[in-house]
């Protein structure tokens, strides 16, 4: 097991990009190799070393034996995990934009608040933020229609605006609210909101899940009410009480489901 | 409105001349020049010709730079060249911005700049249409041209735009007065509807005015996309709208030959953004199952369009390019302007042909004033307050030649009337030698 723990000195207002610094480039990276490594910066790279201090223990076979520990306010460290295929990266602290962008495995714990794009196009792997995330997580990148498609990501804050569009595999929960289109163009997947969710859940979706266990606001026009169930099985999991479950978006003859806690939505009942 | 006198003191008239004001690109105006200034302009509505005419008034025409007072002094062309080269030189996170009224030529010259140097190249397209562009992205372009509008529309919607404000001969050239040929009497031939929460002078003069609630686009498309598909509206009122006015509504829109939508910032900057125009292409897709329909975005500046078109055809992304790698990269919210200085990450601003101190929110224009800040304008503005050097350009269309796009992304040769003022130079002169200079600079310091 190698732990590689990088403590934030000095703090730039342009922001790093880390997407270099994954498992699986560092995992046999000595002390000496971080030292020497430029971090891009801007339009220029500069010493890793004016923005951390660095300390590397212990040995690793592969990435999966990395353990990679950064300390420190990381809002402007941008590309943390990006398309890491294994091992473990823990932020204790915010991180910036694209944090587990593109990852295909392993893990990454944030301790803190993330920016926009946590989790974009994600294949596999766990995210987890104790925090809230801002906009577009677990999203596509402008323009694909293929969003996340694997994986497991975990927000116990809240979640900004057009969480998971494009989502076609994987699974989101909030613990806290939602904003607006939840799983908008949504194919497939499984998303559950603990909290509350402002407006039209589910814009466009064809196929997929979508859980809220707290209040929605409004519903849009295209979901049409199939009943209630009582502790229903959804894609696989166990919920507990009442649902009442939608079906739609059919301005694209969509077969998406969309489930509403009955008790806290008993204007829609 | 006071009579007002023809104007019949000029020497000359240049004809077909285009206007630099909107998007609509007229290019059938008619300048009358009397030495070597526009007295008068023949067929333009009052917001071009003012811009045309009274261009004089707050005119840049000295290079200037902020002397250790932080007053704006008078320099020479060297001087204010070589400091705004050494500025860009010596930057780690330049963004260079603006560009919307300014030729595709002159565009040309900035992308080398900016690739050199490893900026950021954005345009006004990142505060006004840049979510119609990423909805385009996602689901598609139902457009066409508007002289296809002109021959055929028989309904023309307009949402979340005033085109009697903002493009005033929008309708009258293109849209809805005009004889087409499928469409002889003009304006009694066409169905003119107004989607919008405001009883603006287009809802004023239009056959329907359909008023939802502020944010409700994305529910109302939701609403008429779901009527299309035959479903029963379980709501008595959806986004401030009576259900059978939505039902009525979607019936006339799939009974017209040739209907034609467009819309404006109203659809693009409220709460669902980019997601209400995607629903709007999907609902004109929707309804061409029934008959044609089509789409176009109300773009603002006259090269607003121009430089989406230059910079997808160049590098692959429309707007918000980020060239700090050596290669293009484009995310909205990270290679943006206001999300940039909301960051407080660019050190060197370069603003060109755009007003960033009089249309950015002030967070962002807060970090403007901590950075140094380049302007190349024709006009004294809120961003000269911010600026720090100042290098007075020329007006395109009037004094410089140069091509545009009209917003239905037709290419238009702006051709010069006069010529201009002797201390001014080219924007595309000004933004090359600010090339050939950083890379003097570059090179010596090799």
């Amino acid at each position: 097991m190698k732990t590689i723990t990088l403590t934030l000195k000095k703090f730039s207002s342009i922001a790093l990009e880390f997407e270099e610094l994954i498992p699986d480039t560092i995992y046999n990276w000595s002390k000496e190799d971080f030292e020497n490594y430029q971090v891009p910066v801007g339009n220029s790279k500069f010493p890793l070393t004016n923005y951390f201090d660095i300390e590397v223990e212990g040995d690793a076979e592969g990435p999966e034996d990395v353990k990679m520990i950064l300390d420190g306010d990381m809002s402007r460290v941008k590309y943390i995990g990006y398309r890491m295929t294994a091992g473990e990266i823990i932020v204790n602290g915010d991180a910036d934009l694209q944090a587990g962008a593109e990852m295909i495995g392993g893990s990454l714990k944030i301790n803190g608040n993330a920016e926009s794009y946590v989790g974009r196009e994600m294949r596999g792997g766990s995210i987890e933020v104790m925090g809230n995330v801002r906009e577009y997580c677990g999203t596509s990148y402008i323009g694909e229609w293929r969003g996340m498609s694997g994986g497991i990501i975990k927000v116990h804050g809240n979640a900004g605006k057009q969480l998971a569009d494009c989502m076609s595999g994987g699974e989101i929960y909030i613990g806290g609210s939602c904003d607006i289109l939840a799983g908008i163009h949504m194919t497939k997947g499984y998303i559950e909101i603990g909290g509350d969710v402002t407006r039209w859940p589910g814009g466009q979706m064809k196929n997929g899940a979508i859980v809220i266990k707290g209040k929605l606001s409004s519903l849009l026009e295209g979901f049409e009410n199939e009943g209630i169930f009582v502790d229903p099985d959804i894609e696989g999991k166990q919920l507990t009480g009442k649902y009442i479950k939608y079906k739609g978006d059919i301005g694209v003859n969509g077969k998406g489901s969309l489930w509403l806690n009955a008790e806290k939505n008993r204007n829609l009942l | 409105m006071a009579y007002e006198e023809p104007i019949t003191d000029y020497d000359h008239i240049v004809e077909n001349c285009t206007c630099a004001f909107c998007g609509s690109n007229c290019d059938d105006l008619d300048f009358l020049v009397k030495g070597n200034h526009v007295v008068g302009v023949r067929h333009a509505c009052r917001l071009g010709a003012s811009k045309i005419m009274e261009d004089e008034d707050q005119r840049l025409k000295v290079p200037m730079m902020r002397d250790e007072n932080g007053e704006l002094q008078e320099v020479d062309w060297d001087t204010a060249l070589d400091a705004a080269a050494e500025l860009i030189a010596n930057a780690v996170r330049p963004l260079f911005f603006g560009w919307s009224e300014t030729s595709i030529e002159c565009m040309k010259k900035g992308l080398k700049l900016t690739e050199y140097v490893g900026a950021v190249i954005d345009n006004q397209a990142t505060i006004c249409h840049g979510p119609t562009v990423q909805a385009v992205q996602n689901v598609g372009y139902p457009l066409m041209t508007l002289g296809e509008v002109k021959n055929r529309a028989d309904m023309v919607v307009y949402t979340g735009s005033n085109p009697m404000n903002a493009h005033p001969r929008h309708l009258a050239r293109y849209s809805v007065f005009p004889r087409g040929w499928f469409r002889q009497r003009g304006r009694f031939d066409r169905t003119l509807v107004t989607w919008d929460p405001k009883f603006s002078d287009t809802a004023k003069m239009s056959d329907i005015w359909v008023p939802f609630e502020e944010n409700g686009d994305y529910g109302f498309c939701n609403a008429i996309r779901a009527v299309l598909k035959g479903k029963e509206l379980k709501e008595d009122v959806i986004s401030g709208i009576p259900k059978q006015d939505i039902i009525d509504l979607t019936e006339a829109m799939k009974n017209v030959e040739f209907g034609a939508l467009f819309f404006g910032l109203g659809l693009t900057h409220t709460l669902s953004k980019q997601r209400n125009i995607d629903i709007a292409i999907q609902l004109v897709q929707d309804l061409n199952a029934y008959t044609k329909w089509v789409l176009l975005p109300m773009r603002g500046h006259f090269n607003v369009n121009g430089f989406n078109i230059y910079m997808a055809y160049e590098m692959g992304f429309p707007y918000g390019v980020d060239f700090c790698r050596g290669y293009p990269r484009y995310m909205i919210g990270e290679t943006t302007t206001v999300d940039l200085l909301n960051r407080k990450e660019p050190d060197v601003f370069l603003v060109i042909a755009a007003d960033p101190g009089a249309h950015f929110p002030g967070g962002a224009n807060m970090h403007l004033a901590n950075i140094p800040v380049i302007q190349i304008d024709i006009h004294w503005g809120p961003s000269t307050e911010l600026a720090d050097i100042v290098l007075p350009g020329t007006f395109i269309g009037v004094e410089t030649p140069g091509t545009s796009y009209r917003m239905d992304s037709v290419p238009i040769h702006m051709k010069s009337a006069i010529d201009p003022p002797e201390t001014c130079r080219e924007d595309e002169w000004i933004v090359n030698e600010l090339y050939e200079r950083v890379k003097k600079i570059k090179e010596e310091a090799k």
